[in-house]
């Protein structure tokens, strides 16, 4: 084996491990397995049937409410602030889901600007406040992922559907699903698993024990109970699970999501009035439901005591977040990078499991659970390091294992796309890796600078791993937010959510130019 | 000496089987009807296609048991041989280890006067017509060390002009630096220009 696949191997071992050594931590501190009576009890059923559930309408909702939207800006490219919708998208999905929650609560909470209007009913509690938050992040993902499949159907087709005079439901059926179909089910199956996994969400929004994930309840167990053989058959449950519908996910292609909007389309069938008026009516809806719970965080802002302290708090957790998630960042793109050179081989040489078998170990890390890879490891080296000193280390690798899984997934196509195009002539060349990787840099650079700061935002979210490890005279901002919001500072929270968010739009412009210039 | 040696490749149901015995330093010119086996054969030489049975020596070296990157071989495609997002000077340097860029950039540059295409070199691959693009193609992989050269119809998109000027090229550095050289071709002219022996496959 080549020196550059065996680097990729070690790091996959590397990755394992870790999980192995979360997993070996719970179960040698509770000195017992899982307790698998629990398999049989209706609590359990009663979670596992809504973690299913939610995650299966939160995809369902996502998707199918994403076609028109998506269908809206493709067939109407001169839609007024596209660019910008696709920017205000990708936010949604990256967006930390304290920010969300804040903006969420000050809308549709209990004194929300629109509760009055909402009913005697209305709760933001329960299962329609977890799926409202999970369509608001993943129905802009699916929207892009949409998009961009629909601008990879060629002018030709377009052409030759006009000259065969193609009814509308003809271009449907024979140009617009055929490029849609594989990756309908993709992007149903990326959402359902991280719907399936979410934690902050469900935690902040479940409202009690009728609404309560695997995930929530793995946390609950352990922080509540510390009931560690109830943790693991719930954890192992999860693990179970998700890996199902990871496998069938990944017997395809990853989804390009972040790929470059190929604005250059030169013919696109007319638009009746009637469409366009339809479009603008769709995208319009869309454009409000994004915005809506991001502008509620003004009200917040304006009425905040603004101090001296206030703003150090805040810049102080700025700056270690963005360190954190820098440093996550560069060894996450590390690591994926190292990665792939053995899955690529194994595509390159044919050998179709070997390649399933090294992505699913890579990616496993996206229906492991968080929680119990936290709790795992700090339980494991509580007694052997001083965490309090050390605790930093452990947020940066772990993150970097939670991110890893979109960072494959992003530079995965662009780095398989290089090997279609040009694996036989670099092999035929006899070029040394160096060589190789200063030929190819060029042209992943652009993939690598965007996943680089995708993954960097996804980091700069992170408070379930923070929380764990994280200390208490250093905060990160996301969870000075939480502290802010849990002691009713909803003001504070509300000025803390925007400097992020402001953060977070300088980085994701700097995406979109990247990707541009590319 | 290149000993092709009851050699059978299976391309599907398709067999194809091959013998023949070349000297160090000789062109070859391959010619046969589509589909007989000429592409294949090439690329089974390179390693892309990996041999059902026989063997293929080199100076007694068993050819089949080495990796691509092993193989004293070097190859031009019938298409796909540059990367497109660089420099077509870029592409033309790779694959062989020069002492300095300047003496890499002096060399391919010499080389690109003759076959015409000195002024497109700080072009990229897509501004390039389909000739120019087979001449950056051809240059490099005759001005890599490899001892084993295998063109795959390197004159196709030639006018008979310019193709007359190649050829000559071609000759001139394979003799010049004894090369066995192995070209598939369709064209009568290439082989009185070229061959020293032409294999006519059936």
């Amino acid at each position: 084996m080549k020196l550059t696949n065996l680097i990729g191997v070690l790091f996959i071992s590397m990755i394992c491990s870790v999980t192995l050594l979360a997993f070996y931590g719970l179960i040698a501190f509770s000195q017992q397995g899982a307790d698998l009576t629990l398999l049989s009890d209706s609590y359990f059923h009663a979670i596992l049937l809504f973690s299913i559930k939610q995650a299966l309408l939160s995809a369902l909702i996502s998707t199918v409410l994403a076609w028109p939207i998506a269908r809206a800006i493709y067939y109407f490219p001169t839609i007024y602030l596209k660019r910008t919708f696709l920017s205000l998208s990708l936010l949604c999905f990256v967006l930390p889901t304290l920010v969300l929650i804040t903006g969420f609560v000050s809308l549709l909470g209990l004194a929300g600007i629109l509760t009055p209007f909402l009913g005697d009913n209305w709760s933001l509690y329960g299962l329609h406040g977890i799926l409202l938050a999970h369509v608001y992040m993943n129905l802009p993902f699916a929207v892009r992922a949409l998009h961009n499949q629909l601008q990879n159907i060629p002018d030709t087709s377009w052409i030759l559907a006009s000259q065969l005079k193609f009814s509308p439901w003809q271009r449907l059926m024979l140009i617009e699903w055929p490029a849609l179909r594989g990756n309908l089910s993709l992007i149903f199956g990326f959402i359902t698993i991280l719907c399936f996994n979410s934690f902050a969400v469900v935690l902040a929004l479940g409202g009690g024990p009728q609404s309560t994930t695997l995930e929530v309840a793995i946390y609950q167990a352990l922080k509540y109970d510390f009931n560690i053989p109830e943790a693991l058959t719930l954890a192992w449950s999860q693990f179970a699970i998700a890996g199902l519908f990871f496998m069938l996910l990944y017997r395809s292609s990853s989804v390009p999501w972040l790929a470059k909007d190929a604005n250059l389309k030169q013919w696109l069938p007319r638009l009746s009035t009637t469409n366009k008026v339809l479009f603008s009516i769709i995208y319009a809806v869309a454009l409000l439901f994004i915005l809506l719970p991001l502008a509620s965080l003004l009200p917040g802002l304006l009425a905040t005591k603004y101090s001296s302290q206030l703003l150090f708090n805040i810049f102080q957790s700025l700056a270690l977040t963005l360190a954190l998630g820098l440093g996550t960042a560069v060894l996450a793109m590390l690591l994926a990078y190292c990665i792939m050179l053995p899955i690529r081989n194994s595509i390159i040489v044919q050998r179709q499991q070997l390649q399933n078998i090294l992505q699913w170990l890579a990616n496993h890390t996206l229906i492991a659970p968080a929680m119990v890879l936290s709790v795992g490891l700090y339980i494991l080296f509580l007694p052997i390091i001083d965490l309090d000193e050390l605790g930093m280390i452990f947020v940066v690798l772990l993150n970097t294992l939670i991110v890893l899984p979109f960072a494959i997934q992003q530079i995965r196509s662009r780095l398989i796309q290089f090997d279609q195009d040009y694996a036989i002539l670099y092999r035929s060349l006899k070029l040394s890796f160096w060589q190789r990787f200063t030929i190819e840099w060029p042209y992943i650079k652009a993939v690598i600078f965007s996943t680089f700061a995708l993954v960097l935002l996804i980091a700069m979210g992170d408070v379930a791993i923070f929380s764990i490890f994280g200390s208490d005279h250093l905060k990160t901002l996301p969870w000075l937010i939480y502290q802010y919001a849990g002691s009713y500072r909803i003001n504070e929270a509300s000025f803390a959510s925007a400097v992020l968010l402001f953060v977070y739009l300088v980085i994701l412009l700097n995406i979109e130019k990247v990707k541009s210039d590319a | 000496m290149l000993e092709i040696n009851q050699l059978k490749i299976t391309l599907g149901s398709h067999a194809l089987a091959y013998q023949q015995h070349i000297s160090s330093g000789n062109i070859v010119t391959l010619q046969g009807v589509s589909g007989v086996g000429k592409s294949s054969l090439l690329l089974c030489i390179a390693g892309f296609i990996r041999p059902t049975a026989g063997s293929i020596l080199w100076q007694d070296t068993d050819l089949c048991a080495l990796a691509i990157e092993q193989r004293p071989v070097a190859m031009l495609f019938q298409e796909n041989n540059l990367f497109e997002h660089l420099s077509v000077l870029k592409n033309a340097c790779l694959g062989a280890e020069y002492r300095s860029t300047k003496h890499a950039e002096a060399t391919v540059t010499e080389a690109a006067e003759r076959l015409n295409i000195a002024d497109q070199l700080h072009k990229l691959p897509t501004e390039l017509s389909g000739g120019q693009r087979q001449r950056v193609g051809l240059l490099r992989t005759l001005l890599r060390p490899e001892p084993i050269i295998l063109l795959d119809e390197p004159f196709a998109e030639l006018d008979s002009q310019t193709r007359a000027v190649a050829a000559q090229w071609v000759a001139d550095i394979a003799k010049q630096n004894n090369k066995t050289l192995l070209l598939v071709t369709h064209q009568e002219e290439d082989v009185k220009k070229l061959a020293d022996v032409n294999w006519l496959l059936t």
